[in-house]
């Protein structure tokens, strides 16, 4: 049925006034002709209203002489009277095809850039290099080679270890994952030092190869020498350089403070929450109801949801829920033993994320201190550990 | 004469299990509930109101009685009426 609407619609029909008094005779004539007539309804004794197609209106013309009836039209429907008129309207068809040209030309740029996954990278660094790729904002879509590009993005950054590249309207996304690089290896021939990477008091220096120059119990600060790669001899002439190698334990402290207040206020909901729904156009707010708040102490939360929610988030109109829920303030004093006991857990916890997987713990302090109704909790550890760190030696003549 | 032949042609449907709507150029109608009536097969309108609609068929007159009824499609096989259909008779 649709699509015999849809065809009647392109073929072009008209509607037909037929006045006279054997309307029936000419309803049966019409249809031995041939003639295909729908939509036929009584209007008066004298008068039916019928839609039928302009071929078969021209053909009507014999019947009508035949029964001697009147018909007219009322109206003229479809596709080929729309172009008629948009025939005589000239200047509103051009500005259709320019309309429609102007969008197909602005949507084959790249209007907006999108960078996803990034975390060390930065999306300036991104973008810039896109920039040498001459790939940016205000560039023609069909001159970017998305293939070349991702393999371009992942042979600069050695960082990704995987790339996708791909348009999405006019933004281009870029999703990136980034790899974990494992610390550099120094190679074995290169000539290196151990120097110290924190500070701490040694407690054993093993030389496999080089020089230990520092010995036990002494201090050491950040980046100072422990065990050196260069061996110098009177009787050479230049002193050799060595990649050395070995462990230089020490003892270091880790320590972590706590503090917590011992008498609290605790915000505790009552269960009475008032919402305010807002309108954004961009970033101009307009309120549906009037912010009258009805509570003392209130903690105010914010939802912004575009729409239409098909659009995503881009979507320049949102809709801003503003909830306030209501709270009362409690006062709340703690068991100053069990708020020690567990100050300290948490920061033993704290510290052992710290700790390097070789370390080996010695001694553990803890030190509580009251103050102004506030208690400070200090746990110090002790470990040893190897704090040495190789560092390449450049020759100064170089 | 004419009789007769009916008569023939009915039994030899019977027989052949043929539809009688074609063997005896018999009208078929088929009503959808109380809105649309579907006559194949009619040989011309006689009587065309809004509350009456009267089709000239091979075994007499199709009196269609209905309020606020249209004529849908108007063919040489067939007619589709639309509208409340409150009743359908033959009249000899």
């Amino acid at each position: 049925m649709l699509a015999i609407k849809i065809w009647n619609y392109f073929r072009g029909y008209v509607i037909i006034r037929v006045e006279g008094l054997t309307l029936e005779k000419f309803l049966n004539l019409a249809t031995n002709k041939d003639i295909y007539l729908w939509d036929i309804e009584r209007i008066e004794y004298t008068i039916i209203e019928a839609k039928v197609s302009v071929k078969g209106f021209k053909s009507l013309r014999k019947i009508v002489r035949k029964v001697g009836c009147r018909v007219y039209i009322v109206e003229k429907r479809g596709f080929p009277f729309l172009l008629e008129k948009l025939r005589k309207r000239k200047m509103l068809g051009f500005g259709f095809i320019i309309f429609i040209g102007l969008i197909f030309f602005l949507t084959s740029f790249i209007w907006n850039i999108e960078i996803l996954g990034n975390e060390k990278i930065k999306d300036e660094e991104i973008i810039n290099f896109l920039e040498e790729m001459d790939v940016g904002k205000g560039r023609f879509k069909h001159k970017v080679d998305l293939d070349k590009l991702k393999s371009n993005i992942l042979d600069n950054f050695q960082r990704l270890s995987f790339a996708s590249v791909e348009f999405k309207g006019t933004k281009l996304l870029i999703e990136v994952k980034e790899q974990d690089l494992p610390p550099k290896e120094i190679d074995k021939d290169t000539p290196c030092n151990i120097v110290a990477k924190k500070k701490g008091v040694i407690e054993k220096v093993i030389a496999k190869n080089g020089k230990g120059i520092v010995s036990e119990g002494e201090v050491v600060k950040k980046g100072q020498l422990l065990i050196t790669g260069v061996i110098e001899d009177e009787l050479l002439e230049n002193n050799i350089l060595v990649h050395s190698e070995g462990e230089a334990l020490a003892r270091t402290r880790y320590s972590r403070k706590k503090e917590e207040p011992i008498e609290k206020t605790v915000k505790e909901e009552t269960g009475n929450i008032y919402t305010v729904k807002e309108i954004k156009f961009g970033k101009k707010g307009i309120g549906l109801s009037k912010i009258d708040i009805p509570f003392k102490e209130y903690i105010e939360e914010v939802e912004e949801e575009p729409l239409i929610e098909k659009f995503g988030d881009d979507f320049p109109v949102k809709v801003v829920t503003y909830k306030y829920i209501e709270v009362e303030k409690k006062k709340i004093k703690h068991n100053i033993d069990s708020l020690k006991k567990s100050t300290q857990v948490l920061a033993v916890q704290e510290i052992n994320k710290k700790l390097p997987k070789d370390a080996k713990i010695i001694s553990k302090d803890v030190i509580y201190l009251e103050e102004e109704n506030k208690l400070i909790t200090e746990v110090i550890i002790e470990v040893i550990e190897d704090i040495g760190e190789k560092q390449i030696i450049y020759n100064k003549e170089d | 004469m004419k009789k007769r032949m009916d008569q023939i042609k009915s039994n030899v449907s019977d027989i052949f299990e043929l539809p009688k709507d074609i063997v005896m150029d018999l009208p078929k109608i088929t009503i959808v509930g109380n809105m649309q009536v579907i006559i194949t097969n009619h040989k011309g309108l006689i009587e065309y109101t809004k509350n009456i609609i009267r089709v000239n068929t091979n075994c007499g007159v199709l009196k269609i009685i209905g309020a606020d009824m249209c004529i849908k499609t108007i063919i040489t096989e067939e007619i589709i009426i639309i509208g409340t259909i409150e009743g359908i008779e033959f009249l000899y």
